[in-house]
């Protein structure tokens, strides 16, 4: 399928059986003067679930929004398993369920209510299968006691639920979830992360987006981060975090003995920003702060040195990354 | 939890539309369900009401115009009373609607969730053109119904035939009587159907339900004003106002069509206008 090819006809069936869930191609986004997203290109293979990390105003929604061809790209091309968006939405969409930029419903009907409306726009169900798909969904994000009750009273982390439960009405093939733990409390992130391992298991694609490491950790396959529009790393979570150096900082006043007593314990060390790094190669770190306090270095603190990818999620998920 | 997930390597058939009646259904649920509809149109239920029994209350012998054609003769509350609501209160009803049925969806995050199920851009600008003439429809109803109820209870059908005292001095039966307010009602959702049409369009423009209340009836305001400067004579015919005082005509005998068309050929061209703009604005929406 020859990217941002806009076929007439009513069948825009994907080429490839095996074609990557999400592909993305040159993907930018500029509003006015700002460029919120620039030059990203990103596949996620079917089954997969991505994390998409990135601090707040990284271009995470805007990505998405343009995934779902909610927004149009100013340029660059999108495929949803296999299909060239916006042209396929009628085709693809069905088969997407989405929580994007929080849930949106109307206050004045009940959960259940919402649900049902949303349920009716859904190409995929029946009529008939309208009040199962809603009751499943509402009791699969734990909505069950809660669903009569007027949207307008519903607490932030309900409203977040009920959010999903309208992205999982009908069994999808990608599922799309931005930010879902917003709001929720420790037990909701839980279901939340308990909801994206069914998912996965089932066979569908996941992409969550999070500006927490933690959250993408327990739960992604994959994970790309983006930073100020533009994609810093992309790939399986695994081979990303490998290859990584192990170090520990020290911080002690009486540097140089901590650095005589590791030499004469074969362990390598150099001056660190607070005193000694110690490569951790063939030790641990008890071990070495064991050895630094019998040979009578005062430690003030350790601490495990982050490198390379994992400095730069921890930089740019925990908000110190101006 | 067993969800079935079909496996990732079935291909894709062709587009999937939910089912149009279905969704219609939906959207008429939810716009008479909404509280704010419920009230406009119980309001706008009690104008006739009042109005009869201000008539009554007075027993007028004096006065001018067509209150005291009323009296004693009910199926002309109907008429006077759609007449009264046609320049502000019928249209802010419908302008209601139509500003909730795109900006406020798009406020509420509602559109996105319509949009990604998917429902296809021109069938969404359908749908809510229904729905905003659902409301038109309504509003009128509720006028007309009102009106005949409460003219013929506290007031009571006219003369001798049971029927309607007209304008023109002739008294026509029951039967005809209420072919008039017919009509009268069918002329005014035409009338309604061109303003809601119009609020759609701005209604597509903008994600702040109240611009869309602020431009409508601020612009029938400036309607009317335009309309009043004699040096603007000329822009009479562009106006869709205009045309509004022919529901009146429905009240003379022989019944003279020609302003009731035209100001009907008037509505439809703002209401193609309207459509066109609402259909081309939603095709390029950000949602």
């Amino acid at each position: 399928m020859t990217a941002g090819s806009v076929t007439p006809t009513t069948t825009i069936a994907p080429c490839e059986p095996d074609a990557p869930a999400i592909r993305v191609r040159g993907l930018r986004k500029v509003f006015g003067a700002t460029v919120a997203v620039s030059g990203v290109d990103l596949d996620v293979p079917a089954g997969a679930v991505l994390g998409v990390l990135g601090p707040n105003g990284s271009g995470k929604t805007t990505m998405i929004r343009m995934l779902l061809a909610l927004s149009r790209p100013t340029a660059g091309t999108v495929e949803l398993l296999g299909a060239a968006m916006p042209a396929a939405a009628g085709t693809v969409l069905p088969h997407v369920g989405a929580l994007v930029e929080g849930p949106g419903f109307h206050p004045f009907l009940s959960g259940r209510e919402n649900l049902r409306r949303c349920a009716a726009a859904e190409p995929l169900l029946s009529s008939r299968e309208i009040p199962d798909a809603v009751q499943r969904a509402v009791s699969r994000v734990g909505l069950t006691s809660a669903a009569g009750r007027r949207y307008r009273a519903y607490s932030l982390g309900m409203k977040q639920r009920l959010g999903l439960a309208a992205a999982l009405l009908v069994p999808r093939r990608l599922v799309i979830l931005d930010e879902p733990t917003n709001g929720l409390d420790p037990a909701g992130t839980r279901d939340v992360r308990t909801i994206i391992a069914e998912l996965h298991a089932g066979g569908a694609t996941v992409l969550v987006s999070s500006h927490l490491l933690t959250e993408v950790e327990a739960t992604c396959t994959h994970v790309a981060v983006l930073d100020h529009g533009s994609l810093v790393a992309a790939g399986p979570l695994a081979a990303l975090l490998d290859g990584e150096a192990p170090a520990l900082d020290v911080r002690t006043p009486d540097s140089a003995i901590a650095m005589q007593a590791l030499r004469e314990a074969g362990i390598g060390c150099s001056i660190g920003p607070t005193g000694v790094r110690v490569d951790l190669a063939g030790t641990d770190p008890p071990t070495v702060v064991a050895l630094l306090v019998g040979a009578g270095v005062a430690v003030h603190e350790v601490q495990r040195w982050r490198t390379g990818l994992d400095e730069l999620f921890a930089q740019l998920t925990e908000g110190n990354s101006e | 939890m067993t969800t079935s997930v079909p496996p990732s390597s079935t291909t894709l058939s062709g587009p999937v539309h939910a089912p149009l009646g279905r969704l219609l259904r939906s959207e008429l649920r939810w716009v008479l369900r909404r509280p704010r509809t419920q009230i406009a149109l119980a309001i706008l239920a009690l104008i006739p009401v009042l109005m009869g029994i201000g008539i009554v209350a007075t027993d007028s012998s004096g006065g001018s115009g067509l209150f005291t054609q009323i009296a004693g003769n009910g199926l002309v509350l109907p008429i006077a009373a759609l007449s009264i609501s046609l320049p502000l209160l019928l249209p802010l009803a419908v302008t209601m609607a139509a500003a909730d049925a795109l900006a406020g969806e798009s406020a509420h995050g509602t559109l996105r969730g319509l949009l990604l199920a998917p429902v296809s851009r021109t069938r969404l600008v359908l749908i809510k053109a229904v729905g905003v003439l659902a409301v038109a429809v309504a509003a009128v109803a509720a006028v007309a119904v009102l009106g005949i109820v409460t003219g013929l209870v506290l007031v009571g059908p006219s003369g001798t035939a049971h029927g309607m005292l007209t304008l023109s001095g002739t008294e026509v039966g029951p039967g005809s009587a209420l072919l008039r307010v017919s009509l009268a009602a069918a002329w005014t959702v035409g009338q309604l159907a061109a303003v809601g049409a119009i609020a759609l369009a701005v209604s597509s423009i903008t994600e702040h339900p109240l611009v869309v209340l602020a431009a409508v009836l601020g612009g029938l305001i400036v309607f009317g004003v335009l309309s009043a400067i004699p040096a603007l004579d000329w822009l009479q015919p562009a106006l869709l106002t205009t045309g509004w005082f022919a529901i009146t005509d429905v009240l003379r005998d022989p019944l003279p069509l020609a302003g009731l068309a035209s100001s009907s050929l008037r509505a439809a061209c703002y209401l193609l206008i309207g459509v066109v703009l609402t259909l081309a604005r939603t095709a390029t929406r950000e949602a």
